[in-house]
């Protein structure tokens, strides 16, 4: 009787749990919505900042195309050190040790203050190797910051694919780089689409590391990678940090929260078109 | 005969742990030699030394000499071994892509043109036994396949390449009698053209299957020679008790 009070509590509060991680989402979500809906306009959109104080009215086009960039980058640096990395610890490194090494580091990178990338950005981008305050010093950071969340969700689906496999293509005296290229990544392709775009988001709304590497109060649609950007976070921050309008604000967040969920999303319909082919 | 593969003296070890103990055998050609021991006592490792996939795994250390054709194959490029020496493993390994694109994967590595390769497909699936059964099917996915279509498939997956010879870990451990008969005609066929080792835990299988028996145990080779003599009269006593079911 007892053991079946406490099966039934843990069932109890496993399902309270769901609850409120589902409720809380709704939450936030609903609550935001409710308040940015009515700024969500063409003008909204597809305009540029106006006013004093600037942001006051206009539009979000500016920011929103410069989170795209700073995204764009952040997602393309970031694979490019993260896919290699992980290709390399499983399927050419066969010392434990240096496995266990390269993971300590890894996990610890995903564990560095977004403040404090921020500040090495400017320190080693912006100063350093004199590229500014721009969208590409914004994109490097982010890349840097989104890297041990591309790698370890990367490395996972390696690790994952049948060993089996890979050795009875090494049977047939097919290569390693053969089989990597031509057995394991088409079959990892989604795994590591899904990494990047969870890693995209998770770059689109970071501020902290944009803060003194790209971001600014105001700039056009950036025409180049040396340019600085405005990006929707940093702009959020300043609308309300700076008390300009509270409405743009839920505008803006509103805006942003779609532009996440879109891109959490694309995991979502990667699985189920695997499921279907 | 000159033997087709030779071991001298190899030995392969697993961070310390000695797995083979100085195997010396030589394998003859054209003809189907069985391998066959109680489990752990190194029959994988052996035939994953004879490809160098050994060389695959980690903390492993091979020593001693496998000549094939009277050359060490382990000064070799492993590629250029494998190409020579194919493998097929216990439990199917189709790869996930069609059947079709099974069959070509190895031959577009080695560059073969298209219309070589159509050609190769079906003679192999035909070798195999197992184009009646897939030729209107080749763009389904391999892993659809029953067991033993799919262990049918990588063997002529395995064949594809021409190796010279073919090694099959335990190949019908994992399917049922009507599908191991399928095998082992197939494999009778096979030994007229490719050199065969099998590793095998079914001792019926070894005694109607292979011209040769090895009998390993603890890392060694206790006893080799010709099938019958090594089932009706074992020379060493731990062949006999392993045989008569005492132990294994």
């Amino acid at each position: 009787m007892n053991r079946f009070r406490r099966y039934r509590g843990i069932r109890i509060w496993l399902f309270i749990s769901i609850c409120l991680t589902f409720a809380s989402l709704a939450i936030i979500l609903g609550y935001i919505f409710i308040h940015g809906i009515n700024e969500l306009s063409i003008q909204f959109l597809l305009g540029t900042p106006q006013g004093f104080p600037l942001g006051i009215e206009g539009g979000i086009w500016p920011a929103i195309m410069g989170s795209l960039g700073f995204t764009s980058i952040a997602c393309l640096f970031g694979s490019i050190l993260a896919i290699p990395t992980a290709i390399w610890l499983v399927f050419y490194n066969k010392n434990l040790c240096i496995t266990s090494l390269c993971h300590f580091f890894i996990y610890s990178m995903a564990g560095v203050p977004s403040i404090i990338l921020g500040l090495f950005g400017y320190a080693f981008f912006v100063v350093t190797l004199k590229l500014g305050v721009s969208l590409l010093s914004g994109g490097l950071i982010l890349g840097v910051m989104i890297f041990p969340f591309i790698e370890v969700r990367v490395e996972k689906s390696f690790r994952e694919f049948p060993l089996q496999l890979v050795q009875a293509s090494l049977a047939l005296g097919v290569t390693r780089t053969w089989t990597l290229f031509h057995l394991v990544f088409p079959a990892s392709l989604g795994d590591i689409a899904s990494a990047i775009a969870l890693g995209g988001s998770f770059a689109m709304g970071a501020t902290a590391p944009i803060l003194f590497t790209g971001a600014v109060l105001f700039a056009p649609v950036p025409r180049s990678l040396f340019s600085p950007a405005m990006a929707l976070p940093n702009h959020l921050y300043i609308l309300v940090g700076q008390g300009i309008s509270l409405s743009k604000a839920y505008g803006t967040a509103l805006v942003l929260i779609i532009i996440l969920l879109a891109l959490n999303s694309v995991p979502i319909f990667i699985r189920m078109h695997r499921k279907e082919g | 005969m000159d033997p087709m593969l030779e071991t001298r003296n190899l030995s392969v070890s697993f961070g310390g742990k000695v797995i083979l103990k100085g195997i010396n055998v030589s394998i003859p050609p054209h003809q189907i030699t069985a391998i066959i021991g109680p489990s752990g006592c190194g029959k994988s490792t052996f035939l994953k030394s004879l490809n160098r996939l050994i060389n695959e795994e980690e903390g492993a250390i091979t020593e001693g000499h496998v000549l094939l054709d009277g050359e060490n194959i382990l000064s070799l490029q492993p590629e250029k071994v494998r190409r020579r020496i194919g493998m097929v493993f216990q439990t199917p390994t189709p790869f996930p892509l069609s059947i079709f694109d099974n069959m070509a994967y190895p031959l577009r590595y080695y560059g073969y043109k298209k219309e070589n390769i159509h050609t190769i497909i079906i003679e192999k699936l035909k070798i195999a036994g197992l184009y009646e059964e897939v030729q209107n099917n080749l763009s389904m996915k391999a892993t659809l396949l029953s067991g033993g279509q799919q262990q049918r498939l990588c063997i002529a997956r395995a064949l594809t390449v021409e190796p010279e010879i073919l090694l099959l870990d335990e190949p019908c451990s994992a399917l049922d009698i009507k599908n191991t008969l399928n095998i082992e005609t197939m494999l009778a066929k096979l030994c007229e053209h490719y050199t065969i080792i099998i590793v095998t835990h079914n001792l019926f299988q070894a005694r109607r299957l292979a011209h040769k028996t090895l009998f390993m145990l603890d890392g060694e080779i206790v006893e080799e020679g010709c099938t019958s003599t090594i089932f009706s009269q074992p020379q060493d006593e731990r062949t006999a008790e392993y045989i008569s079911g005492i132990y294994g």
